[in-house]
């Protein structure tokens, strides 16, 4: 790869995916383009979108994105799919609900893996966000499945988030995980034209009120996203939350808090690779461990033992950069 | 048809004969067969437990007159004819289609010299989906796996020289938006022949499975407004083409995509179901269009399942009709069907086989009671067939026909243990699926929610899996693999010219035509798509006006708008 | 690494089945398979250079492949994409040689295992992008 500035001043297709690309797999050359695009990013309206499977997040998200491209907005959906635990591979289907987007300039798309944490960094999607925010997009449109652990990770790097449903969600809402009613910002009721819609309002007005929410009362929508109708109303909502974001001083509190907590997660990874490393090359504390895991020594115990050995020997180590 | 007239039915076999036996079985079992039954278990292709040994014991409950009866009386299960195939052998009807309309129509005509009884023509892809041959979209496609066709002109040459008041015309459509406006054109070109419409007869296939479920493609109708272009179809052809079949539920594609022979029916019988309940709606007699609804099986390897499934689907056919619709006319109860061997069985190893399977297809769909037959070419699996391929799918029928003697008697196969059991229990199972389908709000819905995407893919995905590890065995390619395949297949190449050719004629077509009229003619249909009105009469009045496929579809697709795939 | 492919079928063909199934094959070989559904050439390469494809899948049985599949690669090399592309599908013996010169890395058949598929893809993508 040539200089990596000359990617980030080109501004084309192109050179962005294989900045990502770099980003994605977690290369060596990651570490320089998510250091440079550290002082290009904090534009974007960043919007997470999640909800269970069968909601209809793809073809919403493909809606919003074919009204907002109108404007000329520049536009980024990164679709976040888990990756198998049995083979590491994955399925990512959702560019499938999304092809009328193909035709569009202005609009790119990232399918992304969750691939577990295994090679050191946090999970990537966090990075990729930063290096599309850098890219000078306007907005960025994250869809997760709200299922798992992964989309708190997910919807803590956005600025709005949306939680998608269908009439009936009493069942479904057990199915989410604890917690993600607070996160949400805006609840959207999809396929509204099914029975049951508006009670499904009802019943989340109620726990809307229920919530602690101060300033913001996240909004309650009906769509029907596969004949584009509350589009509109959403993109209005989406933007009204960007504007209180914006007025309170949250949008900036949002993204300070953002650069520690990517602080903190970079050095767990770049401390948890050295100890990695540091047990790789020591025969006794291999030793140790073994033990550890014969039951002759305890976990605690041996935990200490090892990362002060780690200190002890700190000048043996320097991280690149 | 003759009523019934005697009470006295009764079971095959009585309480004691039977129970002797099941004795007489579990002794032989201990005694002659001595645990010697064959390792593992045996299935048949859908998954029915199969027993080693068959006896009167597994009919024990069948009663014939009611359960198996007389061929052209209910129950069906013997055959929709009295006489069957000494009163009409099955049409042999083989497809032919590429290239512009002019090239497909000479290959009629060879076929017909050939003794072929009927045409069948296959479209190319952008007019099945819905593009002129001028269009972007349609570039590296036109003429290629089919025929192109753009307007009535294209339809007129396609039969020159045809008589299609005298044989029938069988017609490729798959999706019901092809189907309205071919359908529509065929119609406006016999009127202009001066052919009266009740003189035409043949087949389209015209089934929104194929426009939403089997196939993928970019810009595809929502399954309702698919559907109801299917339904207008059908409730036009039952006013106006008395001999027409509007319909061919298409199971064949299911099946080539991916499910069981199970599945396969209960789908179309599913969706034949959801059509009668629609016209129905609309204000028709279930008698009115229900005689001239049809089917489209395919038949794999699994010789006896087949048959059985063959049986079993007119049993169901004729239950659904008879006592949930309470159709009065015997001709409403029939289920018709063609039936094309499985192509997906057909292998590309040692590619000779293939006529084996093809013909042992055949004659399954033979002894299962098919109105008529296209036999796969052996060269399947490398493109289009060739005249010498295509003649010897003939030649396999013919050999059928005449050589093999299967057809001098009705539903032969009917009294077997093994047959009349298995029948029962695909019945039971076909019945079972429609069932689920139905506790999912329907076909439609089954659709419109991807469940039937995912059946479908589930299938083809363990399949695929049974083929790589030896499960699913295939001669040549998994089982006694192929050494050193030397068959050299000499492959059919499309004409290359048919995209500029087609494109001259279109554009010719558009210079000499009233645009004002195609205009009006075309904004009449687009408000009409927003009434419940039937859209066949419009559709016919723009292609009078030289309207072309593409832009009658591109109305469709403006006004009901563009539906995406929930697949994965 | 993990290797990523983008599989499609080429244009308006409309059996998915085939493409469906080695996604999920591809899926269980360790791959990312993101699926596009039907594209043409130009929306195929776009997605794979928003993806980061390693791979392009190509999927026919329309009689396309000719025209289409190496259309694929011409704008792919013109965008500076260096993905692997391959095809697979009903393709008659005499064109392979054709779909080579033009830039088709591999051409697979209905029969081909999707482990040799897989094998093929590993042996063969360009691991060092930048």
């Amino acid at each position: 790869m040539k200089e990596i500035s000359e990617y980030f001043n080109k501004k084309d297709p192109v050179s962005l995916g294989k900045l990502l690309k770099e980003v994605e797999n977690e290369t060596p050359l990651s570490f320089e383009i998510l250091r440079q695009s550290s002082s290009r990013k904090g534009k974007a309206h960043i919007v997470g979108i999640t909800g269970p499977p069968g909601a209809g997040k793809s073809t919403l998200v493909s809606k919003l994105c074919k009204e907002l491209a109108v404007d000329g907005l520049k536009l980024a959906v990164v679709c976040v799919d888990p990756t198998s635990p049995f083979t590491q591979g994955a399925l990512l289907g959702d560019r499938i609900r999304m092809q009328e987007l193909a035709k569009l300039p202005n609009v790119f798309i990232k399918s992304l893996a969750t691939r577990g944490n295994l090679g050191g960094l946090a999970s990537s999607t966090a990075d990729i966000v930063q290096v599309l925010d850098a890219y000078d997009m306007d907005m960025i449109l994250i869809e997760t499945v709200g299922v798992g652990q992964i989309e708190f990770d997910v919807l803590e790097v956005s600025d709005t988030v949306l939680l998608v449903n269908v009439p009936g969600l009493g069942d479904t809402l057990q199915t989410l995980k604890a917690g993600i009613m607070e996160i949400a910002d805006i609840f959207v009721i999809n396929q509204a034209d099914r029975p049951g819609a508006d009670q499904s309002v009802k019943d989340l007005n109620l726990m809307v009120r229920e919530s602690c929410k101060i300033d913001w009362v996240p909004p309650i929508l009906q769509t029907v996203a596969t004949k584009e109708e509350g589009i509109s109303e959403l993109i209005t909502q989406m933007l009204t939350h960007k504007t209180y974001l914006q007025t309170s001083g949250l949008w900036k509190e949002k993204r300070q808090l953002r650069n520690i907590t990517r602080l903190h997660t970079m050095i767990q990874s770049l401390l948890s690779n050295e100890v990695e490393q540091q047990i790789k090359s020591d025969e006794s504390l291999q030793k140790k461990i073994q033990d550890v895991k014969n039951g002759t020594s305890d976990p605690f115990t041996i935990s200490h033992e090892i990362v002060n050995s780690l200190i002890a020997n700190k000048n043996s180590f320097q991280f690149g950069g | 048809m003759a009523q019934k007239t005697t009470n006295k039915t009764g079971k095959l076999f009585d309480q004691e004969v039977i129970q002797e036996i099941e004795a007489q079985k579990k002794r032989w079992e201990e005694q002659t067969v001595k645990g010697k039954d064959g390792e593992g278990e045996y299935y048949s292709d859908s998954g029915i437990p199969i027993k080693l040994l068959y006896t009167p014991d597994d009919v024990k409950d069948l009663d014939y007159q009611n359960d198996i009866g007389f061929s052209g009386e209910a129950p069906y299960v013997r055959g929709v004819y009295p006489n069957m195939y000494r009163g009409r052998l099955f049409t042999v009807r083989q497809i032919a289609g590429y290239g512009t309309p002019e090239d497909t129509n000479e290959r009629f005509k060879f076929l017909l010299k050939n003794g072929a009884t009927g045409t069948s023509v296959v479209l190319d892809l952008p007019t099945i989906r819905g593009y002129d041959s001028d269009d972007p979209e349609a570039e590296g496609h036109v003429g290629a796996a089919g025929v192109a066709i753009d307007s009535i002109e294209d339809i007129e040459a396609l039969y020159e020289g045809i008589p299609i008041d005298e044989i029938s015309s069988n017609i490729v459509t798959h999706l019901p938006s092809t189907t309205v406006v071919v359908m529509a054109m065929f119609a406006a070109m016999a009127e202009k022949k001066g052919i009266p419409l009740e003189k035409l007869s043949g087949t389209n296939q015209n089934d929104f499975l194929m426009e939403t479920a089997i196939g993928s493609s970019l810009e595809v109708l929502p399954p309702k407004a698919s559907f109801r272009l299917q339904c207008d179809a059908i409730e036009y052809a039952s006013k106006n083409l008395p001999r027409w079949n509007p319909v061919s539920y298409n199971g064949y594609n299911l099946r080539e995509a991916g499910t069981t022979a199970v599945q396969e029916v209960a789908c179309a019988i599913a969706n034949a179901i959801a059509t009668s309940e629609e016209l129905i709606r609309r204000g028709n007699d279930i008698d009115d269009f229900a005689k001239r609804l049809s089917f489209f099986w395919n038949l794999f390897n699994d010789f006896f399942e087949e048959i059985a499934k063959c049986r079993a689907s007119r049993l169901v056919y004729h239950e659904v009709m008879k006592d949930r619709f309470n159709a009065q006319h015997p001709k409403s109860h029939l289920m018709r069907f063609h039936v094309q061997t499985a192509g997906i069985t057909l292998t590309k190893v040692e590619p000779l086989n293939n006529i084996a399977r093809s013909a042992i297809q055949g004659l399954a769909a033979v002894l299962g009671g098919a109105q008529s037959l296209h036999v796969d070419s052996f060269d399947e699996a490398y493109s289009a067939p060739t005249e010498e391929s295509a003649l010897i799918s003939i030649r396999t029928q013919q050999i059928i026909q005449t050589e093999t003697n299967v057809v001098n008697t009705v539903d032969p196969l009917a009294g077997s243990y093994f047959v009349e059991n298995l029948t029962q229990e695909m019945a039971q199972r076909i019945r079972d699926y429609i069932a689920e389908i139905e506790s999912r709000g329907g076909i439609v819905d089954c659709v419109e929610s991807g469940w039937l995407h995912r059946e479908i893919s589930d299938f083809a995905y363990q399949m695929q899996k049974d083929i790589e590890s030896g499960k699913h065995k295939i001669v040549g390619l998994n089982y006694f693999p192929t050494e050193q395949d030397q068959t050299k297949v000499p492959v059919f190449r499309y004409p290359d010219t048919a995209e500029s050719r087609q494109k001259e004629k279109l554009k010719k077509l558009r210079e000499k035509r009233n645009s004002e009229k195609v205009e009006k003619a075309l904004n009449v249909l687009r408000q009409k798509c927003h009434e419940d009105v039937n859209l066949l009469p419009y559709i016919k009045d723009a292609v009078l006006e030289y309207a072309t496929l593409g832009e009658i579809e591109e109305v469709f697709r403006e006004e009901f708008g563009l539906w995406q795939f929930p697949l994965a | 690494m993990h290797i990523k492919v983008v599989m499609t079928k080429l244009g308006l063909d409309i059996h998915w089945r085939g493409a469906l199934v080695v996604s999920r094959m591809l899926r269980d070989e360790g791959m990312e398979v993101v699926y596009l559904g039907n594209q043409f050439p130009e929306q195929i390469v776009d997605a794979a250079i928003q993806e980061g494809a390693d791979v392009i899948g190509l999927s026919t049985l329309g009689g396309n492949h000719l025209t289409l599949g190496p259309k694929v690669v011409q704008i792919a090399r013109e965008k500076g994409v260096d993905s692997l592309i391959i095809m697979g599908g009903v393709i008659p013996e005499d064109d392979i040689p054709l779909l080579k010169e033009a830039g088709i890395a591999e051409v697979f058949g209905p029969e081909t295992r999707i482990e040799s598929i897989a094998n093929f893809i590993r042996s063969n993508v360009n691991q060092t992008i930048a």
